[in-house]
């Protein structure tokens, strides 16, 4: 049998080098159609703008990475810079929003071990997850302003129900067996909620946010993009007023790869502080 | 029915327990009297509510009415003094094999927050120390203290279980089909590991399991579940005493022997006159 029929069979093992050239395939088609895209409407218009030359995304990457954010504000260097303000911006924001799902994973527990707790707030959690947190944006912004908090609410709306939701569906997955024996072996009720449950269930649940992590800066872009003063969205917006495709397309770019990192990074800290566990 | 009266030494009571899932009787009128430092096997067909009892005893379920006391006393919740091991999810797969069997002493000595206590890490060491010292009873090396749970055979597992329960002084050990999973060999040490635990320690085990030779190889007395009709709830069709006489010099009954009870106990759990005597197997 050919090699290219082989590959086409469900038992297929591509080789290294075959593996390698397909996973990369897509990538270079992108980049070289992307190229050749820019290089044609170069040619008629050399100004243009909506498809950016790589020298013109080298410039726009250049011009944010060492020049402020307004043009009133002459100082230079890198932590001064558009994208690194811009950045730190939205990291706060982010980070904000990451340490709100501490309580929310509290409370999936919580309602899943005490069931007095899951009869109080499961029906409530549940329909409060079926609202498109979108929605009730501008309820947020009359509510709490058009500040920080609005935006980090708007997460927290988007994004919690779901982590409860998530938390409670795995903590009620541990056998019973489990429970009962954290019983007989002198644990009480916090002891086995919180050492024998909670314990087992940690590395599902920071898959479960590591999934969530793009709904996460959806709702975070969106609140940028609406109201804001800084942040990665508030710039790729402001720009697009500007069409500054030399800019956000690198934007764009940026936030892609801090995703990619804090998803890489919380998936090496759950490989660190969870050696026993298998993905399934 | 063999009938067995009441011991001298009472542990566990269960007085007249009805049991019903959906309207469905699993036990009715159960009544059973355990003796402190008795092995009691209760074996019978699935479904005929063996397990039920176990956790009936463990606390971990109620009875729809009756009363299970524990000397003396009605417990609605396990606790550290009944230790239990079932077939699966015996261990936690987070900790060490170390880790749990360590776990019920730091839990009862030091609770959640047992790091922030003073004289910790010392007491730490001594629990370690112990812990060890009782892998190795149940025939485990050091060398398998880091070792993970999934890196255990089933065999292996089931010992660290009993080790980890054992290390908590339990009164009673309740055992649910703990050896179920095992392959023959495997299964054939950890029932002479297990009466040579019982033997030292005299702790009142109740072992739960539907094979008829293990509960006879084990128990000092077997009692075996059946159900009036196919559809009816099960009652107690057979308590007896096993005699050590029954016994060879390695322990276990004689194959003959074990062969002629398990068919007699068979028939009768399925309703049959209960055709033996004891004395003919010289008990």
């Amino acid at each position: 049998m050919g090699f290219l029929p082989m590959l086409w069979r469900v038992d297929a093992r591509p080789n290294r080098v075959t593996a390698w050239t397909l996973s990369w395939f897509l990538f270079a088609v992108g980049v070289s159609m992307y190229f050749y895209t820019a290089r044609n409407r170069h040619v008629l218009n050399p100004e243009d703008k909506v498809v950016p030359s790589l020298h013109q995304i080298t410039q726009g990457l250049t011009d944010s990475l060492t020049k402020a954010d307004s043009d009133d504000d002459a100082s230079t260097g890198f932590f001064n810079s558009m994208l690194w303000t811009d950045t730190v911006a939205s990291a706060k924001r982010f980070g904000w929003a990451m340490l709100l799902l501490v309580p929310a994973v509290l409370l999936g527990l919580h309602m899943a071990m005490f069931p007095v707790v899951g009869q109080f707030f499961l029906r409530f959690i549940l329909f409060f997850d079926k609202i498109i947190a979108l929605s009730v944006l501008p309820i947020l912004f009359i509510a709490f302003g058009i500040d920080e908090l609005s935006k980090i609410m708007l997460i927290v709306i988007g994004v919690t129900p779901t982590i409860i939701l998530d938390t409670f569906n795995l903590s009620k997955s541990v056998p019973p067996e489990q429970i009962v024996k954290g019983f007989t072996l002198g644990a009480h009720d916090f002891g086995v909620s919180y050492a024998i449950v909670l314990k087992q269930i940690m590395p599902r649940i920071l898959n479960s946010i590591r999934l969530n992590l793009k709904a996460v800066m959806l709702f975070l872009f969106a609140g940028e993009m609406i109201a804001s003063q800084n942040g990665l969205a508030f710039r790729i917006a402001l720009l697009r007023r500007h069409m500054g495709m030399n800019i956000i397309i690198p934007y764009v770019l940026w936030v892609a790869l801090l995703l990619f990192l804090v998803d890489l990074s919380m998936r090496l800290l759950n490989r660190k502080l969870h050696p026993w566990f298998r993905e399934a | 029915m063999v009938s067995r009266g009441l011991t001298v030494s009472e542990l566990i009571r269960l007085d007249k327990i009805c049991v019903e899932y959906a309207a469905k009787k699993v036990l009715h009128d159960l009544d059973l009297s355990i003796a402190r430092g008795e092995f009691v096997a209760v074996c019978g067909q699935t479904g005929c509510g063996k397990s039920t009892m176990l956790r009936l005893i463990l606390g971990a379920e109620q009875p729809k009415s009756g009363r299970v006391l524990i000397e003396g006393r009605e417990l609605c919740r396990p606790d550290r003094h009944r230790g239990y091991v079932p077939q699966k999810y015996s261990l936690f797969p987070d900790r060490t094999v170390l880790d749990n069997i360590t776990f019920g002493p730091e839990m009862e000595e030091f609770g959640l927050l047992g790091r922030i206590r003073p004289g910790y890490y010392r007491r730490r060491r001594e629990l370690r120390a112990e812990a060890i010292r009782q892998m190795k009873h149940m025939g485990l090396q050091e060398s398998d203290a880091g070792k993970y749970p999934d890196q255990l055979s089933g065999g292996m597992q089931q010992r660290v279980a009993i080790a980890q329960a054992l290390i908590m002084k339990p009164k009673i050990l309740l055992m649910d089909e703990a050896f179920s999973a095992l392959d023959p060999g495997t299964r054939t040490d950890m029932q002479r590991l297990v009466r040579s635990v019982w033997a030292e320690t005299g702790t009142t085990i109740l072992f739960v399991t539907h094979n008829i030779a293990e509960a006879i190889f084990l128990g000092t007395r077997v009692v075996v579940l059946g159900k009036e009709t196919p559809e009816g709830s099960s009652k107690v069709v057979l308590d007896m005493e096993v005699p050590d006489s029954i016994r060879s010099s390695s322990g276990y009954p004689t194959r003959d022997v074990l062969d002629r009870l398990t068919g007699a106990i068979e028939n009768a759990a399925v309703g049959g006159k209960l055709e033996f005597e004891m004395a003919e197997f010289g008990g």
